[in-house]
């Protein structure tokens, strides 16, 4: 089980440390909401506020969804679980971050549960990436020994289906989706500004909520986070209606892995698949 | 005041459904909602509240206001008939109840009457719901703050009450008289049912959620006052991430943007709900934003509803239902912003 | 009357757009399904125009390119057969037949090519059926 109050305090003193010594100038990590169970997003700026940071098995947000939002040569610490430090690198790969300019404290955790039903969402998302792939301080300690599954294991029933069963179910899912778009603006690589949805010349989708401007947007979302999600569910759990987005992408990034062999976000060196070719790319991927 | 077996529930809801269109909670893979009832079957009554609020009864998400095709270059256009049969909302918290008030003094209020919420909001009977009151409030909830309780009958064409095994119905307005009346298979509620009834409003007093002393005119005035201060706003909406759950939840918000849509020269045009969050709220055809960064535009929505709206309406226009809070993607609660604003 | 699908054709303009032109000149026959849209490379394709295509009508989607390595500005199509690769992917977990959507490379000395594929191309679809899937129909989407 994660010390959730070993890493908390680790973090504060951490936090701390690095505003004081002035190695950064703000630190992303989590603050308590209105609630214990509902901890918020925070920033922080001086080392004395440093004592309201918290982490609980509720602190679910990927931090780096924030990074972005800095000019570059902000110095920032952020607080990262597994997949969180996936979208950092991912990040830093893309060039929207620098390297040097990040803190990068990493959290290992299990265990960690959804806001609104208290269910454990480990298998659902992250299974595969416990501890941070890329970290400069630890918060806590790795975590070995956790019998994680393959992150593609929830996809078995739905690649079990048949064509029409399949479009059947998203047909269903993506009737329900109100576009208040929170799957595109939680994400952490959904940085483009203006988004294409948000475009009017060209008009790729109608702006009011039909039916078929709801399935271009999700299709093409899913198509731009192709090799680059970094599968920390972020989408579905944003989601107000419940749609599982995550497992189009988790669907997508396995066809990404499989076909470029490399998965999203595990090395800086790497450059993002969809922005890249190799010699031995065949045609065979076109089926 | 009249009353039905909860097992004859279903009865009540094939009934209403046959007579005109009935809008009632379902319970859907997202949670319950407020939905137009095809199946008697489909209708809930064990909920908490629904995940959104029941204004897309009057002001859907996407609505037809012309359609028209274009023929050999000429174009034929032609209103969108309003709905004109008399229509029943069941299930309606009571605070979801006050936030019809508040859209009315919006869209019939101003001076001009919005044709498409009027058609909608005449023609419909509201059945309000009591929150089981014996039970806790959800935390994100803060309804006591406008001085709302769990089982408060106000506003509602028809009151529900439920009991361990019956629903008790009081009309509250003639419309609701009548609706009432009509339906021959109800029971008279007696003179028991009728004090059970009033200790469920009593009792609904009593119901605590979160509260604070929030006075229209003082937080309009405080609001304004704190408007410049950018590193307040900053603060609190530094999670904000500017997606529209919040605004697309809320009973009271109506702002709608208006867009023409067509395909193989037919089409219409739409209004479809708006969020002051969203990047492109503001956008000018010039390409200059004036509210281009998100506490900005947060800053807008709060002090709208609880600043603006006080000066051009006299409410503030919020009913404490904690949806806005329970759909946040990251947890922003517009109850602590207001509250810490009112303290400054 | 029998089905006689819609088929998209997006070619890139120096050689299957030039291939198609060879057939032409060469008085190939294949069938008159085809509605060809010329790019400048197949990496221009955004996936969404594919998306927009089967929404619009299309019943099959065929996307040509010059072979690998013979790209006119290089590189272009080995970005594209990834991008092409990935689309089919998401059309294929979306529920879309798989035989609606098919890249092909046809360079500009392949009249034949061209022609035989698009003929092929067409039967196949035209055994898959109408595409109604994504087809935006004009009641209720």
């Amino acid at each position: 089980m994660t010390a959730f109050k070993k890493i908390e305090d680790h973090l504060r003193k951490e936090a701390k440390n690095l505003l004081e010594g002035g190695k950064v100038t703000l630190v992303l990590a989590y603050a308590r909401g209105f609630d214990e169970k509902h901890p918020v997003p925070c920033v922080v700026k001086a080392a004395a506020d440093a004592d309201h940071l918290v982490f609980n098995e509720y602190c679910t947000y990927n931090m780096a969804r924030y990074l972005t939002r800095y000019p570059v040569g902000t110095k920032i610490a952020v607080a990262v679980k597994g997949a969180d430090s996936r979208a950092v690198v991912q990040l830093i790969q893309e060039g929207k971050v620098r390297r040097d300019d990040l803190v990068i404290l990493g959290i290992p955790a299990t265990g960690m549960k959804n806001q609104k039903t208290g269910e454990v969402i480990d298998a659902k998302t992250t299974a595969s990436t416990i501890n941070p792939v890329l970290y400069d301080v630890l918060l806590g300690d790795e975590i070995h020994g956790v019998k994680a599954g393959s992150p593609y294991d929830v996809l078995a029933e739905f690649e079990g289906m048949d064509k029409d069963a399949r479009w059947a179910f998203w047909k269903k899912e993506f009737e329900r989706c109100i576009r208040c778009y929170a799957c595109r603006k939680a994400c952490p690589m959904c940085y483009c500004d203006p988004c294409f949805m948000d475009a009017s010349r060209p008009r790729w989708a109608d702006k009011s909520p039909t039916d078929d401007g709801t399935l271009m947007y999700h299709l093409t979302r899913f198509y731009h986070l192709a090799g680059r999600c970094i599968d920390c569910g972020e989408c579905s759990r944003a989601c107000p209606v419940d749609i599982p987005l995550h497992l189009f992408h988790k669907k997508v990034a396995k066809e990404c892995e499989a076909m470029f062999g490399q998965a999203a976000g595990m090395n800086i060196e790497d450059k993002p698949a969809m922005a890249n070719f190799k010699g031995e790319d065949s045609d065979q991927m076109l089926g | 005041m009249k009353k039905i077996a909860i097992d004859q529930f279903s009865e009540l809801v094939k009934v209403l459904a046959e007579r005109g269109p009935l809008y009632a909670p379902v319970k859907g893979k997202e949670g319950v909602n407020f939905q137009a009832i095809k199946n008697p079957a489909d209708v809930t009554l064990d909920f908490y509240n629904t995940v959104l609020s029941p204004k897309s009864v009057f002001f859907p998400q996407s609505e037809d206001m012309i359609r028209y095709r274009i023929t050999h270059g000429a174009t034929e256009a032609q209103p969108v008939p309003q709905e004109s049969r008399p229509a029943v909302i069941l299930g309606v918290r009571p605070c979801d109840v006050r936030s019809f008030e508040i859209m009315d003094r919006h869209f019939l209020g101003a001076g001009v009457i919005d044709p498409y919420w009027k058609s909608k909001r005449d023609n419909t009977t509201v059945i309000g719901f009591a929150f089981d009151v014996s039970a806790a409030a959800d935390p994100a909830d803060f309804y006591n703050t406008f001085g709302y309780g769990a089982a408060d009958p106000e506003g509602s064409d028809v009151f529900m009450v439920r009991t361990d095994k019956a629903l008790l119905l009081k009309s509250m307005t003639d419309r609701g008289k009548k609706l009432l009346d009509s339906l021959g298979f109800l029971q008279v509620a007696g003179a028991q049912d009728e004090k059970v009834f009033e200790e469920t409003v009593k009792k609904g007093k009593a119901v605590r959620t979160r509260s604070a002393e929030i006075n229209p005119q003082v937080i309009a005035k405080k609001l304004v006052s704190v408007f410049d201060n950018g590193e307040f706003w900053q603060k609190v909406t530094m999670a904000c991430i500017a997606c529209g759950a919040c605004t697309y939840g809320c009973p009271t918000c109506y702002c709608f943007d208006i867009s023409d849509e067509m395909l193989f020269k037919e089409g219409s045009r739409k209004r479809f709900w708006d969020a002051c969050t969203f990047t492109d709220f503001t956008l000018e055809a010039s390409g200059h934003n004036p509210r281009p960064r998100i506490f900005q535009r947060y800053r807008q929505k709060v002090c709208h509803k609880y600043s603006y709206h006080v000066d051009k309406y006299g409410c503030i226009s919020c009913v404490g239902c904690g949806r806005c809070t329970r759909v946040c993607p990251v947890n922003i609660d517009i109850f602590s912003i207001v509250d810490e604003a009112n303290k400054l | 009357m029998s089905f006689e699908p819609k088929i998209l054709g997006i070619a890139c303009n120096w050689c299957t757009y030039t291939g198609a032109d060879l057939a032409g000149t060469t008085r190939l026959k294949y069938p008159q399904n085809l509605r060809l849209i010329r790019v400048m490379c197949s990496s221009r394709i955004n996936p969404s125009f594919i998306i927009r295509g089967f929404q619009l009508g299309a019943d099959g989607v065929l996307v040509g390119g010059c072979h690998p390595g013979d790209c006119h500005y290089g590189t272009g199509n080995l970005y594209a057969r990834r991008k092409l690769a990935i689309t089919r992917k998401i059309l294929e977990f979306a529920g879309m037949e798989p035989g609606r959507f098919r890249v092909e490379w046809i360079s500009a000395s392949e009249g034949n090519k061209f022609a035989e594929v698009v003929g092929e191309f067409t039967n196949q679809v035209r055994t898959l059926g109408p595409q109604t899937k994504f087809k935006i129909t004009k009641d209720g989407q």
